[in-house]
């Protein structure tokens, strides 16, 4: 069999898996001869995991909702269009920080309606429970088994002080909490927590708040809900696809145990 | 729902992963995908049964990047984008990216957008060279000579770390 001459084109080709199997030990020979292009063949073998690596975590990523409306057709239920398209928004805005969100409202075709303090919370809440309570594995920045670190780190982080409220009482354990962006500079602490049979539900604070207010809060008819309330110097949002009354109490003892924390 | 849809959403991972790697930009992404969704949709009669959906989505998502990349062009902002967003994108969200992953999409930002997307299309999403081809709508000889430069171009340019930073592509 006579042996062809093998070039740096061969590299790429054994590379993609397009290098004919009789041709394999032939120019793994050659590579050993060649000191220069086995170094060229490491380093490409070595962009290409730095690529796969870098690239992986967005097969794990929770398909955004507007993806899979775009195939199902459905326009999301009672949701007008600003209203949809501020959410989009505000998902993305948990995840990338772009600026001030009311002013995205405004600026949206002049349709815009200039939200309140308390739905900008809840919308941002939702967005945030939507997009990280679907995590499997990545749903938490610190896990609950470093509880003390979580609270420390996000009170630090956030500007309140933080205690993980305990919702045994009402069948939910802390799964674990992260922290996300919120209004135009601000911070936002998220807890997350599961229930025995793995429905979750998340709390979002922050310390940016100057209204007082409180409510129940649903961005699309059959999404999660929020129940809300804000103080002078912090907001808090509950959110999860519980029935009402189920949600309501949760919010509450939340909201107790909260105060008790900031206020001690 | 049916078939058709099930097997496009499935699908929508990759495209994803795809888009990311030839845009960045997370939204910027997802809007592709989104283009490339809804036109899918509009073309679903155009689906023969058999061929494979996923060869079927990205050579509509090719189409339109390639597209998209022509209309940046035209209004000259071309790749001033991929290394300041990189950049700018060092936000909360992004902690889970190390320096050698910023680096190397960085990288691969600032080559050329053909040989981006043909070598994304087969050292990740892993197509032969000739499926590769096929959906580029270019000859095996050029789908090749386009993965050769481009991992010539990404490699100098980790080498040429300094450098990296001032690197200013002017698209053809």
């Amino acid at each position: 069999m006579t042996q062809r001459d093998f070039t740096e084109r061969d590299i790429h080709m054994a590379l993609d898996g397009e290098l004919p199997g009789e041709e394999r030990m032939a120019y793994d020979a050659w590579l050993e001869a060649n000191p220069e292009m086995k170094a060229k063949s490491v380093r490409y073998i070595a962009d290409r995991a730095a690529l796969r690596a870098a690239l992986a975590g967005v097969m794990d990523e929770p398909v955004p909702a507007r993806l899979r409306q775009a195939v199902l057709g459905e326009a999301p239920a009672r949701a007008p269009a600003w209203r949809s398209r501020w959410w989009l928004s505000a998902a993305a805005a948990a995840v990338l920080m772009i600026g001030g969100l009311g002013g995205y409202v405004a600026g949206i075709g002049g349709i815009g309606r200039e939200d309140g303090a308390d739905d900008q919370l809840a919308e941002q809440a939702i967005a945030a429970h939507v997009i990280y309570a679907a995590e499997k594995r990545h749903a938490v920045e610190v896990p609950a088994s470093d509880k003390d670190h979580l609270q420390t780190w996000l009170s630090n982080r956030v500007g309140l002080k933080l205690v993980a409220p305990d919702l045994a009482a009402e069948g939910f354990e802390l799964v674990g909490g992260r922290l996300l962006p919120s209004g135009e500079h601000g911070k936002a602490a998220m807890l997350l927590y599961e229930d025995a049979k793995g429905e979750r539900i998340s709390l979002f604070l922050t310390a940016e708040s100057s209204a007082t207010a409180k409510g129940t809060y649903a961005a699309e008819a059959n999404g999660p809900e929020a129940v809300y309330w804000l103080d002078k110097g912090y907001g808090c949002a509950v959110v999860g696809s519980l029935p009402r009354e189920r949600l309501s109490d949760v919010a509450k003892s939340a909201y107790g145990q909260l105060l008790a924390g900031i206020s001690s | 729902m049916d078939d058709k849809k099930a097997a496009i959403l499935s699908e929508i991972p990759r495209l994803r992963r795809y888009a990311r790697s030839l845009l960045r930009d997370r939204d910027s992404a997802d809007d592709l995908v989104q283009d490339c969704l809804e036109r899918a949709l509009v073309r679903l009669d155009n689906w023969q049964t058999g061929e494979s959906p996923r060869r079927w989505l990205f050579t509509i998502m090719h189409h339109l990047f390639i597209d998209q990349m022509r209309k940046v062009n035209r209004r000259g902002e071309a790749a001033m984008l991929p290394l300041e967003a990189g950049e700018a994108q060092s936000a909360p969200a992004d902690q889970v990216e190390t320096v050698a992953s910023r680096e190397i999409m960085d990288a691969l930002q600032a080559i050329s957008p053909d040989r981006r997307a043909a070598l994304v299309m087969v050292a990740i999403e892993g197509f032969s060279y000739a499926e590769a081809a096929n959906i580029l709508g270019v000859p095996a000889g050029t789908l090749m000579s386009r993965i050769a430069r481009g991992r010539e171009e990404l490699r100098g340019l980790l080498d040429d770390s300094s450098r990296r930073r001032s690197i200013r592509i002017v698209e053809r």
